[in-house]
C-alpha cells in the first residue's frame, strides 16, 4: 500500500508536473552533439550512482 | 556512547554530506536543463531544491553533532556520475534519473517508513521537514524523464540503470545484518535497521522505480536482473 501510494505521488505526480508546461524541444535540436558541461570533480568513465539515505 | 547512538551519529553525518552534494548537483542540473528546455518547470524546481538541500544538510549536521559526531560542511562537490560517451543531453538525463528517480525516490521511501516510528526528541521534526521537500525532489526527476521521453529515445538508459544502482547502494545491504545491531535504538534515532532498510530499498525498486521507468519507455529488465542476482544470493 505504501509503495503504491509512493508510485502515485512521485511517479504519476512527477509526470503531471512535467506535462504542465510547454512542448519539449526535440533532442536533436540542441545539446545532442555537445559535450557534457564540466562538473566540479571529474567523471566516472563507466558511470555511477548517487548515494542517498 | 551506545552502539545505536554511534551508528546514528555516523548516519546523520553521512546524510548531511549527501544533502550538501545534492544541492550542488541540482544547481548545476538546473542551469543545464534550462539551456535546452526553456519551457520546462524542472529548472525552477531544482533551484528551489538546491536551497532545500542546503537547509537539510544543516539539519542533518545538527543531529549528527547532537549525537556526538560533528560533521564539517562546505567542501562538497558535484561529482558527475554519467558515463563518458554520452552526449550532453543524455548525460544530464542520466544524472537526473540517478539522482532523482532512483535516489530521491528511495530516500522518500526511507523517510515514509521512519515517520511511522516513535522517535527521540528532535528527530521527528527533522524527518518531517525533510520529507515535505523530498516529495518534490523525486517528482522533478520523473517530470524530466517524462519530458525527455516525449522528445527523444530514452531506452538507452535501460542497460545503464544497473550501473546507477551499483553506485547507489553498498553490497553490504544484501548481506547479513551487523551482529550487534540495536534496531529499536536506531529507529528511535531516525535510522532504519539493516533488514528494514533492505526491505525499503527492494520494495521501492520493484514497486515504484521499475514501474516508473517502464512507464516512460525505459525497459527495467536489466535492473530487475541486477536486483535478482543480489536478493537470490542471500
Amino acid at each position: 500500500m505504501r509503495f503504491k501510494k509512493l508510485f502515485q505521488v512521485l511517479v504519476l505526480g512527477g509526470a503531471v508536473v512535467g506535462a504542465s508546461s510547454g512542448c519539449v524541444p526535440a533532442a536533436n535540436a540542441q545539446g545532442k552533439d555537445k559535450k557534457p558541461p564540466p562538473a566540479d570533480a571529474g567523471t566516472s568513465s563507466a558511470g555511477g550512482g548517487v548515494k542517498g539515505w | 556512547m551506545t552502539s545505536a547512538r554511534r551508528v546514528a551519529a555516523e548516519a546523520w553525518g553521512f546524510r548531511a554530506r549527501v544533502e550538501e552534494e545534492a544541492a550542488l548537483r541540482f544547481d548545476g542540473l538546473a542551469a543545464t536543463i534550462a539551456g535546452f528546455d526553456g519551457a520546462s518547470p524542472v529548472p525552477a524546481l531544482m533551484r528551489r531544491a538546491a536551497e532545500d538541500e542546503r537547509r537539510h544538510a544543516g539539519l542533518c549536521a545538527g543531529l549528527a553533532e547532537s549525537l556526538g559526531a560533528p560533521v564539517r560542511l562546505g567542501d562538497g562537490k558535484w561529482i558527475r556520475v554519467a558515463p563518458e560517451g554520452l552526449d550532453a543531453r543524455s548525460a544530464i538525463l542520466y544524472e537526473v534519473v540517478a539522482a532523482c528517480c532512483i535516489t530521491e525516490t528511495e530516500s522518500m521511501s526511507v523517510l515514509t517508513t521512519l515517520l511511522e516510528e516513535e522517535h527521540a526528541p528532535g528527530i521527528r521534526e527533522v524527518l518531517h521537514a525533510i520529507a515535505r521537500d523530498e516529495v518534490v525532489h523525486s517528482r522533478m526527476g520523473w517530470a524530466h524523464l517524462a519530458r525527455e521521453a516525449e522528445a527523444a529515445e530514452v531506452g538507452f538508459l535501460s542497460h545503464l540503470i544497473p550501473v546507477m544502482l551499483t553506485g547507489t547502494v553498498d553490497d553490504a545491504l544484501f548481506g547479513p545484518p551487523p551482529a550487534d545491531e540495536d534496531g529499536e535504538g536506531l529507529l528511535r534515532l531516525g535510522v532504519l535497521p539493516h533488514r528494514q532498510k533492505r526491505e525499503s530499498f527492494v520494495g521501492t525498486l520493484e514497486q515504484v522505480v521499475f514501474p516508473g521507468l517502464e512507464r516512460f519507455g525505459v525497459d527495467p529488465a536489466p535492473a530487475r536482473a541486477w536486483l535478482a542476482a543480489r536478493t537470490s544470493a542471500t
